[in-house]
């Protein structure tokens, strides 16, 4: 693997921006890393109130705004490190019948782990199995609970996830991976909530659930760019819907179903950059926003 | 490699242990039977709210606990306690031996689940909930804050004044509680010398249950199971005999009936006007003083929240102009612009404190409402005083007369200062909480916690000091948010304590004390 790819998608759920940073299949050399920034702008203006697609004109558009810086450290030629904290901010666009400020400020502090299981020669191509395990946690105390501006969900979360890959030789290859995400309780500022019934605590339940993706892709131009189509989903194994006409809150069950489309380029002649653009869509969902958000960012490989 | 495979799947134990060791989460308050602090032995000479006397209900003497017919009721309840299954035991240990607060528990959800507001038709319109059709959509009723108030006092009051009905009765015959007649009943609550007949257990379910079904329609099944399993379970712990049940429920439903027929014509049915009314309420308000409120939503609501909810009749106020507040300060005096200058402040330095209080107290759609906090409130007092049942009701009683009260008060200066809102004022103005749809002066919040927390004050003075605290962070969270003027708040904690007044001094003359 002459060069560290990566792959990066924000996920566009309806208050929460989490970066999956760990569902490729590219492992980094040792002592070898990649720093990347990343600058992503996406809005909706309708979203899914149980499985009814509807507009509010209280909120009216709501636009979010993020910038993940991140960073990918080969530990070991099989053992990779990724470290990422997105900074976003949300609002309203004007006129909205709300007049609600919107949300700014760090989410999450994510930490994954990346191992090689298998790489391995398979006819004319190459078959690689990876798992990766992941920790995200609250680095700043934004409120989960204010939906739809609040940036995260608020509560730790561990994911494990495994990544199979067949490429061929030529370039072309097919990704599939599946992650059980593990989410903890969220904080929120008051203490009773209904969710499909009473609750007498501060504490909310968020939802654990299975993510899972499939992948084509290709490599081009002695593999200096790359082109990537992405099918994305989400399945919270269990929560209540938003009411009607009512706010989200973060014991929702949140389903999804998005399609993300992705180039990166390396350039040849400057050494260790490369350009990446993304654009991601929700086309299917309960409790989520129908987003669409645009992405680019620049990435730099080093050795340490 | 494999060394550090195993220091990976250790650590992912762990991680998913930190995420897993989850706090169970309470659904209800946390306590079971306790003994009372005191019986109350006197209790059918308090003066009730709405009955005549504590005899106006009348119920026939008991069969003497020689009786066959005793002796029948009490072989069955000491055969089903002997032997309770899981589910009975389970119901026994849910209820248990002060269901006040379990019926105001499910009061408080029934509010969360109706209290959202409508929302508008693909073609801008809006559809109010109607009580001839409760399905809708939207669906009946929509639980703001004055039905809220209103449901919970109904139920409050036709409670305390059943349970007066029960003590006097229950004083009057002296019949035994069955663990005392038989010592060998298997008894889940704390045993006393109270007598069993007619049952408070069962007078606070059927009360309960038939005003609750009035105030929520759509609810009747679910509340009918629930009372009676309640009522089930006052022979499976031990405390009663069918006959206790009987007669309760029927003081439970006369009483009821009494209440409803006051809710029937108290005015609540006209306070959600049609346009053309609240059209005047406003135009009227206009010639006045020069301002009005407008609803900012998108698109519009023509009406704003019940604009006659100031017209419903109080319980312990004679009229509801001598409790209006006077003139707030006009637009561009100086007051008002020190107030403009308060609130954009709050809005360029948000901090986590202002943002806590605004949050905490919000109680906004999709929550019990202000009221519903305050009786939360009320009901961890009850469990640390150990109050009995009907000290519980008592409390409640007065303290949702006082908010209604003050709520009523509250709506009546809302509309006819009809007082613009600081979005409406303010230009470009933006808020961490929901402005809601009714005029800004005064401030409901505060004056629902004012009295919420003078009436509180009287029942628990040890702490006065900290419900008045409360009442007065309640006033400020709404400035913090964004959503009234300091002036709002200021006046409706004033307005709110002059209201609870009224009603403390009924309290204080009803043989209680």
């Amino acid at each position: 693997m002459k060069k560290f790819i990566l792959i990066l998608f924000v996920s566009p759920l309806l208050q929460e921006l989490h970066a999956q940073t760990a569902t490729d299949a590219i492992m980094m050399k040792q002592r070898e890393s990649c720093f990347a920034l990343i600058y992503e702008q996406g809005s909706f203006d309708h979203y899914w109130e149980g499985t009814y697609l509807r507009e509010n004109r209280t909120i009216a558009t709501v636009s979010r705004k993020t910038i993940l810086p991140m960073i990918a450290i080969g530990l070991h030629d099989k053992l990779n490190l990724i470290v990422a904290a997105p900074y976003i901010k949300t609002e309203s666009s004007e006129p909205n019948g709300g007049r609600f400020d919107g949300a700014k400020g760090f989410q999450d502090l994510s930490i994954s782990l990346k191992g090689e299981l298998l790489n391995k020669e398979m006819g004319n191509g190459k078959m690689l199995l990876l798992s990766t395990l992941g920790y995200s946690t609250p680095i700043t105390n934004y409120l989960s609970d204010y939906r739809p501006y609040s940036i995260g969900f608020g509560a730790n979360e561990v994911n494990l996830r495994g990544i199979l890959q067949y490429k061929l030789n030529m370039g072309i290859y097919a990704r599939a991976s599946g992650a059980f995400l593990w989410r903890g309780q969220t904080k929120v500022e008051r203490d009773y909530y209904y969710a499909n019934g009473s609750y007498y605590t501060p504490w909310m339940d968020v939802p654990n659930a299975w993510s899972y993706d499939v992948v084509a892709g290709i490599r081009l131009f002695e593999n200096s760019l790359q082109l990537e189509a992405r099918y994305i989903g989400l399945r919270s194994t269990s929560g209540d819907d938003i009411r009607a006409y009512n706010a989200a809150q973060p014991t929702n069950k949140v389903n999804e179903d998005a399609v993300c489309f992705k180039a990166q380029y390396w350039f040849q002649n400057v050494k260790g950059f490369g350009l990446l653009a993304n654009y991601t869509r929700v086309v299917n969902g309960r409790n989520v926003a129908n987003y669409s958000g645009l992405g680019g960012g620049i990435t730099y490989q080093f050795k340490l | 490699m494999k060394n550090i495979y195993t220091k990976i799947v250790v650590l992912g134990c762990f991680l998913v242990l930190t995420v897993s060791c989850e706090n169970d989460l309470p659904t209800r308050a946390n306590y079971t039977a306790y003994e009372f602090s005191g019986l109350d032995e006197d209790g059918g000479s308090w003066s009730p709210v709405l009955l005549s006397g504590s005899d106006q209900i009348i119920i026939d003497a008991p069969d003497d606990v020689t009786s066959s017919d005793y002796r029948a009721e009490l072989s069955v309840v000491k055969s089903v306690t002997s032997n309770l299954n899981g589910s009975q035991r389970n119901a026994v240990d849910y209820w248990t031996n002060n269901p006040m607060l379990r019926w105001n528990e499910i009061a408080l959800e029934l509010i969360a689940k109706y209290n959202l507001i409508p929302g508008p038709n693909d073609d801008g319109t809006y559809t109010l909930p109607n009580p001839a059709s409760p399905e809708g959509p939207p669906g009946f009723p929509f639980a703001h804050p004055p039905y809220a108030v209103r449901a919970l006092a109904y139920m409050s009051v036709a409670q305390f004044d059943g349970l007066i009905s029960a003590w006097h009765y229950k004083y009057l015959f002296n019949r035994k509680a069955p663990y005392q007649v038989d010592n060998t009943i298997n008894v889940s609550y704390n045993q006393n010398d109270m007598p069993s007949y007619p049952s408070d257990g069962a007078v606070i379910a059927a009360v309960s249950r038939d005003i609750l079904t009035v105030m929520f329609p759509l609810e009747k099944d679910y509340l009918i199971v629930k009372a009676d399993e309640h009522m089930k379970s006052l022979v499976w712990a031990g405390v009663n005999v069918d006959s206790d049940i009987v007669a309760g429920e029927f003081i439970g439903e006369e009483v009821a009936k009494v209440a409803l027929a006051r809710a029937a014509t108290d005015g609540m049915k006209k306070a959600q006007t049609s346009k053309v009314v609240s059209d005047s309420i406003k135009a009227a308000a206009f010639a006045r003083f020069g301002w009005q409120w407008d609803n900012l939503e998108v698109p519009v609501r023509p009406v704003g929240l019940a604009p006659l909810f100031g017209k419903v009749k109080m319980w312990s106020v004679h009229t509801v102009e001598e409790v209006r507040p006077g003139i707030p300060p006009a637009p561009g005096s100086p007051e008002y612009e020190t107030n403009v200058k308060e609130l954009i402040g709050y809005a360029k330095n948000r901090t986590e404190e202002h943002r806590r209080l605004a949050n905490y107290w919000q109680d906004g759609l999709g929550t019990y409402t202000p009221p519903g906090h305050w009786n939360k409130i009320a009901k961890d007092y009850v469990i640390k005083y150990a109050l009995n049942p009907l000290r519980t009701a008592r409390t409640f009683a007065y303290l949702n007369m006082a908010m209604m009260d003050g709520g009523i008060s509250c709506w009546d200066t809302k509309y006819y200062y009809h007082y613009p809102r600081p979005i409406q004022l303010i230009p470009g103005y933006k808020t961490i909480a929901g402005t809601p749809n009714f005029p800004s002066y005064s401030s409901g919040h505060s004056v629902f916690s004012a009295a919420g927390a003078e009436v509180l004050a009287y029942i628990f003075p040890a702490e006065a000091s900290q419900v008045r605290a409360w009442a007065v962070e309640a006033a400020e969270s709404r400035i913090c948010g964004g959503i009234h003027w300091r002036f709002d708040a200021e006046v409706g904690t004033t307005q709110g304590k002059n209201v609870a007044a009224y009603t403390v001094d009924i309290a204080k003359d009803d043989g209680a004390d």
